[in-house]
């Protein structure tokens, strides 16, 4: 898709033009794991989109107007209209796009869909706790409260019965979960999930499917950039390139 | 108010039996604002249910079988599904029933409810501990500098918009999703903190005159029973009111 591997717009930089017709835009960055469901969506879902990568630590002003937290993900259709919040973004694109659908039509599955988000919701800035955390020695806190965020979700597989967490076929939750999963190889916390097989099993699952490997972050790439983005460098987003 | 009146279940109570057929039931407590949610979506849906309220200082232990952490809402139905968390269950209950939809059907404007949605999370906490300050009497004069920041946020919306409610000319979801906490501003003591947001007030002047937000206002002297008593760890604050 146009753009995935374009380098990321900094200050200075022209403001991009209206979305053609036909296309949606998505304002990303390559290793913003947000960023990545909003991705995994359109993939999924065979959308025609374009891919404007931002710079995350040199900010273009015009980006303000596109969301004033300067956040991404950020969606824009052709009609101007402004999609903010990965979760938000990838139901938007469920609802607006046709094919097949990532969230269950059954109220009750959909409603289970979004507990188990809740479940999940302190993954992230845990993780994100350890990527700041200067010494890495010290991190035993964070690596129990890690594992004890995925016994809830060892728990949700359990219970169900099933290798997804929406049931037996991959749907909406597993790729809003995915991209932190992902991240466990290059920040080396896989024994954070030592205790948990039914979520490795999911793991290797999820690797198999066609929008998770197409949009796999090779792990050097991924380690350059987190090495350049701890030190604020302005050349982190576009690591690789 | 039908089913609102009936006593909070505490420990040693009986479980309830399972959920007739034809109804929806929901775990509440009477002055709750997130329970106050669901019961609003109840009401403006014209959904048969009923109300079982929950001692939240003395929890039955049978309540953490219905959510693991003991907490309200919870929506239970007769097939004995469990739905929980505030906004989760309102959601449910607008897909799962016919009538009215309280979300649009546009998948944008859905988008734009939810974006709102997260532009008000910060009030619920910054109204939490002005109550809990002003009770203590405490300084609180940052926190409703925050409130106030929050309410412009949300005032700058009404602005631009320039309709009634936060979705349109007519009421819908998210209205009801923000109401509690505007109505609680006044018996919590911070209504002061609309005072600079006209659009925000005009807002709450046209909330109180939904059929379904007036069905289940709460009296101001009752409201004020129950947080003298709540604050005074009194295990019979939740049931303040009722005969």
């Amino acid at each position: 898709m146009s753009g995935l591997s374009a380098r990321s717009l900094a200050k200075g930089s022209a403001p991009p033009g209206p979305v053609p017709e036909g296309l949606i835009r998505v304002y990303s960055m390559r290793f913003c794991p947000f960023a990545k469901r909003t991705l995994l969506v359109l993939k999924a879902k065979g959308i025609r989109h374009e891919v404007i990568n931002i710079n995350l630590k040199n900010k273009p002003e015009w980006f303000f107007k596109k969301n004033p937290s300067g956040v991404v993900p950020v969606l824009e259709n052709s009609k101007g209209q402004l999609i903010c919040e990965s979760a938000i973004t990838c139901e938007y694109l469920d609802e607006a796009y046709p094919g097949k659908k990532l969230l269950p039509e059954d109220p009750y599955e959909k409603a289970c869909q979004k507990m188990v988000f809740e479940l999940f919701s302190k993954v992230p800035s845990l993780v994100t706790s350890f990527i700041r955390r200067q010494n890495k020695e010290d991190c035993a806190d964070l690596k129990e409260d890690l594992q004890k965020e995925f016994s809830k979700l060892e728990e949700v597989l359990t219970n169900k019965k099933t290798t997804f967490f929406g049931g037996n076929s991959l749907s909406m939750i597993d790729y809003l979960i995915w991209p932190w999963l992902e991240r466990l190889e290059v920040l080396e916390l896989n024994e954070c999930v030592d205790h948990a097989p039914k979520l490795k099993l999911w793991m290797a699952a999820m690797r198999k499917d066609p929008a998770v490997s197409a949009l796999l972050i090779d792990v050097k790439a991924h380690k350059g950039f987190i090495d350049l983005y701890l030190q604020n460098s302005p050349e982190a987003c576009d690591y690789g390139l | 108010m039908p089913g609102d009146g009936t006593k909070a279940l505490a420990k040693g109570s009986c479980a309830p039996g399972p959920v007739p057929e034809g109804l929806i039931r929901i775990y509440s407590m009477r002055f709750c604002p997130y329970s106050h949610r669901t019961r609003l979506v109840l009401r403006a849906k014209g959904i048969r249910h009923e109300i079982i309220n929950i001692n939240l200082k003395n929890k039955p232990e049978w309540f953490f079988s219905k959510h693991p952490f003991g907490q309200i809402p919870v929506l239970e139905t007769s097939q004995c599904q469990l739905i929980y968390e505030s906004v989760i269950a309102c959601e449910y209950l607008d897909d799962a029933y016919p009538g009215r939809k309280l979300y649009p059907c546009d998948p944008y404007e859905r988008a734009r409810q939810k974006m709102l949605l997260e532009l008000f999370c910060k009030v619920p906490q910054l109204t939490k501990e002005c109550l809990v300050a002003l009770r203590c009497r405490r300084e609180c004069a940052d926190l409703k500098i925050a409130l106030r920041q929050e309410f412009c946020n949300l005032e700058k919306i009404l602005d631009y918009e320039n309709t009634t409610f936060f979705g349109g000319d007519c009421i819908s979801m998210i209205d009801y999703l923000l109401w509690p906490w505007f109505e609680r501003l006044d018996v919590y003591g911070i209504a002061d903190c609309v005072s600079h947001t006209p659009g925000l007030r005009l807002w709450i002047a046209a909330m109180k005159q939904d059929a379904t937000v007036r069905a289940l206002l709460t009296d101001k002297c009752v409201f004020q029973g129950y947080l003298s008593l709540y604050f005074r760890n009194s295990p019979s604050a939740f049931d303040y009111g009722l005969c």
